[in-house]
């Protein structure tokens, strides 16, 4: 007992999502030292100004909305790869809607919303329904989904020209801060909520760690994924709303590629892809060290006269996410050689 | 209920005949010797991942970063070239680049029991744009006597196919017949299992990555020598393709069941929509979806088959 | 402990903040910094084009940012466009992926005093103070057409292969090529638009079906500098050299070979190092207020006087290169 006090330290201390923490605050000093600078028109320019700070919030909220729409599925030990896909499929349809069918924005947002939890719904049925292998189902969903996007559209037709009300909501603020950050916010909080203070985040939870046994001890597996997997699909429909806000304008193309970087974020928060171990904070944390590293490289005049800022960011946070993975298992590692011994 | 031992690869060989018995009908353009070689020739580099890929998935893990590795071994490959190296050293050099990029995931995997999927994301991304930051996205031009190795167009595409065939072939075998073969459907089935009766599973793991990691190599190979240029974006979204073909031609995602030869037939289906495609005078923006269908209809398939055995099973539990 | 390590906790952070607070590098002091971003920036032809922008760059004593997709990414010019923004670069140029999707991020840099241009391919006219244009549109399109029906006796069927259906100037191109077509060679039949997604291997394989699938095929039109030598490997796969002609736009360094083998027949296209040059040399003119909107010509270096058209800048006529003269050009 006499290591009672240090040892509940070191569980704070050695908690991955402090890990993250401090990984997080020590970039964003970094950058906001070696990112922050005064142009020739003696502007303050770069990584401390107000603007980019906002800047990044932006560009994280799309992914970091797919990221939390993944965080229950992966807690099932589920995946779902189709959430971009989903995401440009529901652009499309939110294009068509107002464009082509002509309703007006408070008809064409919840149907498009009710699209993607269609969308959710086709993985749901595959995946609860018939017990299906979510990775093979969302490899399939994967490919239709964006396959009917570009079919809907040829391929080649890009909607434009939404009203400015609609596209205040991914460039404006509201509040002062950017509008989308309050969407992010609410669904955080409301996934929070869930996972962590509800009865059904426990049954998530417990899927996660032994379906079976789940079932055995009375959570209704079926019901439990369906919902995770509608959700998700909810989050991706509003997640297209965001982009196609911010870009104004929605194609078939649109994020592309994005359920690799939510992955990602989800997994260096620290959630076990096999399920039952993770947070939503994490999750969050995971987001935010990923953009602040993407965009605080950006501000870099190192990096910018490379002319790289993607790619040396890419090629960080793969290897952060192995490092992430690696410092996840040294415990393990440490006990397994010390029991050898 | 009776249950036939290669049920699911007939089937999907059934719809493959289905296809191309509609084109046979609607489209017999489509049958033209040149054509059908060059088809079969751009689709080798595919079919040779492929095989990598069953052999991984049937340890049951997966390896998401073979576009990756696929681009790096073709560009590296061709910077040799380029650089003076003879046609011949290129096909070991391939192989060693991709066995040692196998041979990192499977020290992270098998190694430290890392998940694959997370492991392999991670070098998919780490792969793809480090490549990027090297060569900004570049194509590299090969000196004459690289494409179809120096020899005519026909004679190239046809050592190429004989390869290709052989070396599937020898797999086909080994994964039946060799003692490691029988090995990677062991780990799969049951790692304990196969630990109590002496195997090495992490041993076997490991290798089955460096296999793919090698194999992938060789495939880039056979990609760069059939056009005088590579482009870095060559292997972009091949893994999706390539897990896709195993999951269609009958490999179970949960390991130690399935063929080789069902995996190829299933790469052959997907490879036919394009084409196929084109010859019916359709959309081409119709490909992706169909493909996605034919994913979910393969494992629906699969699905409802589980369903009726477990129901037909005398339950135990 | 417990307040020992909270105060050493709470240092480690304060310290960096003013370490941050005090120092604030100055970025490139006196020189102006012009940014060019390219659709792609692994694209040969982008790259002849930096080449030329470096040139001017050079001479300019400004400096040069070229930054861009991989793959020719819409969303990605954005981003990238951002970063530059809260840079505070002095001036923007964009080959705009997707002529809207661009333009709201543009006007934004507009807003904070920064110059903005495109070239290549436009952005909505309003987001930028002038368009460098390489050939108009229909003049590149018209001299592609009248090629394609000069080697085909203006009869039979021809196909295309475009980058991606959803790129602004190929869409352009496109219908440009469908109205001459409609106009003056009513004997040619445009049987399919294939797109590429400026991949070359996939051009080729492409082409090939295109071949097969339409016997009569007399040629393939490329509106993508990847698409031309994907296109010509095809027709060399497929043996039908000769029978089935290709042209398209590119650079002459990627087909010199299949234009001396005689697989590609013309390779259309301007001078893209020109292209770099004079883009950078305008976006420099307009930084120091010597270029200014209602312009009617406009000095560009050793390239001499440009005529500017209200508010494009015109580069040329586009060039036609073919076996006889490819050898005298090297880019």
């Amino acid at each position: 007992m006499k290591f009672s006090a240090g040892s509940a330290w070191r569980r704070i201390l050695f908690r991955h999502e402090m890990l993250l923490l401090v990984v997080l605050i020590v970039e964003w000093l970094l950058f906001l030292h070696f990112g922050t600078m005064t142009n020739r028109r003696g502007v303050t320019v770069g990584f401390g100004t107000l603007d980019r700070q906002f800047d990044i919030l932006r560009h994280s909220c799309e992914i970091g909305l797919l990221a939390l729409a993944l965080t229950p599925i992966i807690l099932t030990a589920g995946i779902d790869l189709s959430v971009a896909s989903l995401l440009g499929l529901c652009a499309i349809v939110f294009g068509q809607l107002t464009h082509d069918v002509g309703l007006p924005l408070s008809l064409a947002i919840p149907l498009t919303l009710l699209a993607g939890g269609l969308g959710g719904a086709v993985n749901a049925g595959l995946i609860a329904g018939l017990r299906l292998p979510p990775l093979i189902v969302t490899l399939g969903t994967y490919s239709l989904f964006r396959g009917l996007a570009e079919a809907m559209t040829g391929g080649a037709v890009t909607y434009t020209q939404f009203p400015s009300g609609f596209l205040a909501l991914g460039q404006g603020r509201w509040l002062g801060v950017p509008a989308q950050a309050w969407i992010f916010v609410g669904v955080a909080v409301g996934m929070w909520m869930l996972v962590h203070r509800s009865v059904a985040g426990r049954f998530i939870r417990v899927i996660g760690f032994a379906p079976e046994g789940a079932q055995y001890a009375g959570v209704r597996v079926g019901k439990c994924l369906t919902f995770v997997y509608v959700l998700a699909g909810l989050v991706s429909a509003a997640a297209a709303l965001v982009y196609t806000a911010r870009l104004g304008q929605a194609k078939a193309d649109a994020a592309v590629g994005y359920e690799l970087y939510a992955i990602t974020a989800v997994v260096l928060g620290g959630t076990s892809i096999f399920g039952g171990k993770g947070s939503v904070t994490g999750t969050l944390l995971g987001v935010a060290v990923i953009a602040v590293l993407k965009n605080g490289l950006a501000t870099l005049p190192v990096v910018i006269r490379m002319n790289s800022a993607e790619e040396l960011s890419g090629l960080l946070t793969g290897g952060l996410l192995l490092f992430a993975l690696v410092i996840g298992m040294l415990p393990k590692l440490l006990s397994a050689v010390c029991i050898r011994r | 209920m009776k249950d036939w031992r290669y049920r699911r690869e007939l089937a999907v060989a059934a719809l493959l005949g289905c296809i191309l018995l509609g084109l046979a009908i609607w489209a017999p353009a489509f049958y033209q010797a040149q054509p059908l070689l060059s088809l079969a020739t751009r689709e080798a580099p595919s079919l040779i991942v492929t095989c990598g890929m069953v052999i991984v998935i049937l340890t049951r893990q997966i390896d998401i970063s073979v576009g990756s590795m696929f681009s790096v071994c073709g560009v590296v490959c061709g910077l040799l070239a380029a650089s003076g190296w003879p046609v011949w050293s290129l096909l070991p050099a391939g192989v060693v680049i991709g066995g040692a990029m196998g041979a990192v995931n499977g020290v992270f995997i098998a190694g430290l029991g890392l998940p694959s999927i997370v492991v392999t994301l991670a070098m998919l991304v780490a792969l793809r744009q480090g490549l990027n930051l090297f060569r900004q996205g570049e194509f590299v031009t090969l000196p004459d006597g690289v494409q179809w190795f120096g020899m005519s167009q026909v004679h190239g595409q046809i050592v190429v196919l004989c390869a290709t065939g052989v070396l599937v072939a020898l797999l086909a075998y080994g994964l039946q017949r060799i003692s490691l073969g029988r090995h990677f459907y062991a780990v799969g089935s049951d790692a304990e299992a196969s630990r109590l009766a002496g195997l090495k599973p992490r041993r076997v793991t490991f290798l089955a990555f460096v296999f793919l990691g090698a194999l992938t190599g060789i495939a880039a190979m056979v990609n760069v020598v059939q056009s005088p240029q590579v482009q870095p974006l060559s292997g972009y979204g091949m893994e999706l393709k390539v897990i896709a073909a195993v999951v269609v031609g009958g490999v179970a995602i949960s390991g130690g069941r399935g063929y080789l030869w069902g995996a190829a037939v299933g790469l052959l289906l997907l490879a036919c929509i394009s084409p196929a495609l084109v010859y019916l005078h359709m959309e081409a923006y119709w490909e992706k979806a169909f493909q996605g269908a034919i994913i979910l209809v393969a494992v629906l398939a699969e699905g409802l088959r589980a369903r009726s055995a477990r129901r037909h099973r005398t339950d135990f539990s | 402990m417990t307040f020992r390590f909270r105060t050493g906790f709470f240092l480690s952070i304060l310290v960096p903040v003013f370490l941050a607070a005090s120092a604030s590098t100055v970025l490139a002091q006196g020189k102006a910094m012009i940014a060019l971003m390219p659709k792609s920036k692994g694209n040969a032809y982008f790259i002849s084009c930096k080449a030329g922008a470096d040139k001017a760059a050079k001479e300019l004593g400004v400096e040069l940012l070229f930054d861009g997709p991989v793959d020719a990414n819409a969303a990605r010019q954005n981003e990238i466009v951002e970063n530059w923004i809260t840079l505070g670069v002095d001036a923007i140029a964009v080959a705009a992926e997707n002529k809207e999707g661009i333009s709201t991020v543009l006007r934004k840099a507009q807003k904070q005093g920064i110059k903005v241009l495109t070239y290549d391919a436009d952005s909505l006219p309003d987001a930028r103070s002038f368009f460098v244009n390489q050939a108009t549109p229909e003049g590149i399109a018209n001299a592609l057409m009248d090629e394609a029906a000069r080697l085909c006796n203006s009869t039979g069927q021809f196909a295309i292969l475009s980058a991606s259906l959803t790129a602004g100037n190929q869409r352009e191109w496109q219908m440009y090529i469908e109205k001459r077509l409609a106009e003056k060679y009513p004997q040619m039949t445009l049987v399919a638009v294939r797109p590429c997604d400026d991949l070359k291997d996939r051009a080729q394989s492409e082409a090939t079906a295109l071949m097969s699938a339409n016997p009569e095929l007399k040629l393939l039109m490329a509106i993508c500098s990847p698409a031309v030598p994907g296109a010509a490997e095809a027709v060399k796969q497929a043996g039908r050299v000769g029978s089935v002609k290709v042209i398209g736009l590119g650079l002459p360094n990627e087909n010199r070979r299949y234009v001396k083998e005689g697989v590609t027949q013309t390779v259309v296209l301007w001078k893209t190092e020109d292209l770099g040059y004079l883009t950078v040399y305008a976006a420099n003119a307009l930084v120091n207020g010597t270029l200014k909107p209602g312009a009617t010509s406009f000095k560009a270096g050793s390239l001499g006087e440009f005529a500017v058209d209200k508010d494009q800048i015109l580069l040329g006529t586009p060039f036609l290169f073919n076996k006889t003269n490819i050898d005298d050009y090297n880019f």
